[in-house]
């Protein structure tokens, strides 16, 4: 518990998006040559492999998250999207099965490295799961519930409002903050998830199939927001929905079956001219 | 497919004659269960409470009075307007346990707990919270195991030094003014904060301020009606302020609601009314055993004089000692073992034999409880402590089965979502597990202390007395309790009288208890569903 309340305020007074946290990496420099296509990396992923018990879930991913864009994992189901992005605030720690080898680098730091304190980590990883899951809270203390086991310094209403308002929900609910948040509608309440996990200011906010529990409206509601959020943050989406992958993410990563990352790279490049004949067959519907 | 016709004569058809036979013979059944409980529970209500034994003209007074505008305005209301017909039942079913407890509270308040005893404690624990909270505020630097330290010495210190302090003043309030500030008081506050919620500061106040008002005035009003200041105080704090803050706030959010109060008020009107009217007219009640005699006077060689009242007060305490004992430990254990513990073979030994225990007879936790407490540790036979010891181990397994089971409901993914927040264990139990957990486990053991408060064997077992001339006065005092009670009516004082009177008495009076009980865990549970 020490560990992590040194790893968490050690490094909370940096601004997270300050240059000087980023690696030097072979990835960063080729950024920094040509800055015209991509930011600096936040999450960098190494030889990943994960295991439930003998099965192979993941198999040697390699892959650089740019910062301030929205990288999107599509692939069938049981490709094993969910699986990385879970890795990456080691929610996969909760499994007992699962087994994880490999790199995985938040902002230069291993995540699996001995010393990481997995609470303290994910107090900088905002998640939004597939169902909306608000607490059987008011939607005040929903959005405040980070602030408060984070112990966060600060005036709590504001930091509600303000994330409220940026997760598009504000003008719905200002008048109603005390209510439950269970009764909100399902496009209300996957929008209070995404106030919630944008309120402590993660560094990265990932987001499991965050639309498909939703209506088409609420789904497009979902959508505008998440690229309006990539200004502010660096999101990863894992979505089996292909065209909405193709409208609101900058680079896409294909997973394919047996948890094999077939090609990663800018989305118009993904849809538009796919490198390997196994992407472009699952793109164009032949399979998957 | 050239042969088929290409119009369809007849589709045939299909048996279902098994389907019916098996339908019915299920709902005969059912009907069996329901009527055969029906009979017993007329049988032993007519028996108690005699109502053929009153004149005509009494049943025809509350015909008029009570049952004929109750249905009139009760089915008028569920055709038209059924949300509020069940808030104005719900009114009249809440005053009704409430005051019922009242009568609980209110024994107890006059013969075990002094009201300046339980003043010194509740303002020990007041002064101890308040300082929690300071030394919370103050500093939250201090490391944990100092504030811990800190907040625990507080609260020792102030229960240790303070009811003997306020006990040793030469002079002290009346007993009314106490009970007003040490029971009305907390009271009136949570219901204030319920009727007036989102009302604002001033809106809160007010209410609360009513509420403390009403309470007060039980110790004028109690003298003047002749039921004196501490049970007037009791009853107004536990039923009548609990009951017209819910009514209050119930009306205030959801106006629509407003003609419920109509079914409740005719059900009042018409009781009043009727027990003036029949009083005025001069025609005699039914000659019930069931009556205030019964409920407090104590155990008599004759059918006739004899009461419940020490085995009230005995049942009562018991069911304290139970649930004081057996609250913390089964919802520690089910905690750990559903949030905590690995899923191994020894985890999944110790859930059969939980299991196994909830099935074991109840006189054999007799013997273990004589066995383990008065054998080995040596404690007197009989006692309120090892009463509720042994019966709290009788219902552990139940408390902890049914606890487990709550929070095996609460969905995952707010499990996820807390973890997803990066809370720790111990912050997703408190603050997202047990929460939302917590009615269905206060369910469960309100259940668990209805099957505890009816047992009679393992009291046997552990030497309570059968019979008590008056109420036990503290933990180590011997204890009767009702179901003891009725079983020694039945058995040692075996004769034509007490079959005839006080066994069915006793019986009605301990299943009143019972379904009370129950008709609370019923009503939470039910609230938490609706909520889900």
């Amino acid at each position: 518990m020490t560990d992590s309340q040194e790893y968490a305020s050690g490094e909370s007074t940096d601004d997270p998006t300050s240059d000087d946290m980023s690696i030097e990496t072979d990835v960063s420099e080729s950024v920094s040559s040509s800055p015209t296509m991509h930011s600096n990396t936040v999450v960098s992923a190494e030889n990943v492999d994960v295991w439930y018990n003998d099965e192979q879930a993941l198999q040697d991913i390699t892959l650089d998250i740019p910062e301030n864009q929205v990288t999107a994992m599509i692939g069938p189901s049981g490709c094993g999207k969910s699986t990385f992005l879970r890795c990456i605030n080691r929610m996969n720690d909760l499994i007992d099965a699962a087994r994880v080898e490999g790199d995985l680098y938040l902002r230069g730091k291993n995540v699996y490295d001995d010393d990481v304190d997995p609470v303290a980590l994910r107090r900088r990883v905002g998640m939004v799961f597939q169902s909306p899951n608000p607490f059987p809270k008011s939607i005040y203390d929903n959005v405040a519930y980070g602030l408060k086991i984070q112990n966060k310094e600060g005036d709590y209403d504001d930091i509600v409002e303000e994330s409220l308002k940026r997760a598009a929900l504000w003008d719905e609910v200002k008048d109603q903050l005390d209510q439950s948040g269970l009764e909100l509608s399902g496009g209300q309440q996957q929008r209070l998830c995404i106030a919630r996990a944008i309120a402590p200011d993660p560094e990265v906010i990932l987001m499991d199939e965050p639309a498909s529990a939703l209506d088409p409206v609420a789904t497009s509601q979902i959508e505008d927001l998440i690229t309006e959020l990539a200004e502010e943050y660096t999101v990863v989406i894992v979505t089996h929905n292909m065209q909405q992958a193709a409208r609101i993410s900058n680079k896409t990563a294909v997973f394919l079956t047996g948890g094999e990352l077939v090609e990663f790279d800018d989305t118009e490049k993904i849809f538009e001219n796919p490198e390997s004949q196994r992407v472009e067959d699952y793109i164009t519907g032949k399979f998957g | 497919m050239a042969t088929r016709a290409d119009v369809i004569e007849d589709f045939g058809h299909v048996s279902r004659t098994v389907g019916t036979v098996f339908r019915y013979l299920l709902l005969a059944a059912t009907l069996f269960g329901i009527v055969a409980l029906a009979v017993l529970l007329i049988y032993v209500a007519n028996d108690a409470i005699q109502p053929l034994t009153a004149d005509p003209g009494w049943h025809l007074t509350f015909f008029l009075t009570l049952v004929v505008p109750t249905l009139a305005v009760g089915g008028y209301l569920l055709r038209t307007d059924p949300a509020s017909a069940r808030f104005g039942a719900a009114v009249v079913g809440l005053l009704a346990v409430s005051t019922m407890f009242a009568g609980g509270a209110a024994m107890i308040f006059v013969d075990i707990v002094e009201p300046v005893t339980w003043f010194g404690y509740v303002l020990a624990l007041t002064l101890a919270l308040a300082a929690v909270v300071v030394i919370e505020r103050f500093d939250r630097r201090l490391p944990f195991l100092a504030r811990f330290a800190a907040a625990g010495a507080a609260i020792v210190g102030s229960l240790a030094v303070i009811p003997g302090f306020v006990q040793s003043l030469p002079v002290y309030p009346t007993d009314g003014i106490m009970l007003t500030l040490a029971l009305g008081a907390p009271v009136a506050l949570a219901v204030g904060r319920y009727a007036a919620a989102g009302a604002g500061r001033r809106g809160t106040a007010l209410s609360v301020l009513t509420g403390v008002a009403v309470v007060g005035s039980g110790a004028v009003l109690g003298p003047l009606l002749a039921i004196g200041a501490v049970p007037a105080t009791v009853l107004l704090s536990v039923a009548v302020v609990p009951t017209a803050g819910y009514a209050a706030g119930t009306v205030r959010r959801n106006a629509d609601r407003r003609p419920g109060l109509a079914f409740t008020g005719v059900v009042l009107g018409g009781t009043i009314l009727g027990a003036v009217a029949v009083d005025a007219l001069g025609f005699a009640g039914p000659q019930s055993w069931v009556d205030w005699g019964f409920l407090t006077s104590a155990h008599s060689g004759t059918a006739a004089d004899a009461g419940l009242y020490p085995a009230i007060g005995g049942s009562i305490l018991l069911m304290a000692t139970v649930a004081a004992l057996s609250f913390p430990l089964g919802v520690g254990a089910a905690v750990y073992l559903e949030e905590y513990a690995p899923d191994n073979r020894f985890t999944r030994f110790i859930d059969v034999n939980i299991s196994n225990l909830a099935g074991v007879p109840s006189v054999v936790y007799g013997l273990l409880g004589l066995g383990v407490f008065v054998t080995y540790l040596g404690q007197p036979t009989g006692t309120v402590l090892i009463g509720g010891a042994t019966l709290a181990l009788l219902i552990l397994p139940i408390v902890i089965i049914s606890a487990r089971e709550a929070l095996r409901s609460v969905p995952d993914e707010m499990r996820q979502a807390s973890y997803g927040m990066g809370a720790t264990r111990w912050q997703t139990i408190k603050n997202v597990v047990l929460p939302r957990a917590f009615p269905g486990i206060l369910t469960g053991t309100i259940l668990a202390l209805g099957r505890a408060i009816g047992e009679t064997a393992p009291l046997i077992m552990i030497g309570a007395p059968n019979v008590l001339f008056s109420l036990p006065t503290g933990l180590s005092s011997k204890v009767s309790a009702m179901p003891l009670q009725v079983y020694a009516w039945a058995s040692l004082f075996a004769s034509e009288p007490f079959y005839q009177a006080a066994v069915p008495a006793g019986v009605v009076v301990l299943l009143i208890v019972l379904l009370s009980m129950n008709s609370v865990a019923i009503v939470l549970r039910n609230k938490y569903q609706n909520q889900q």
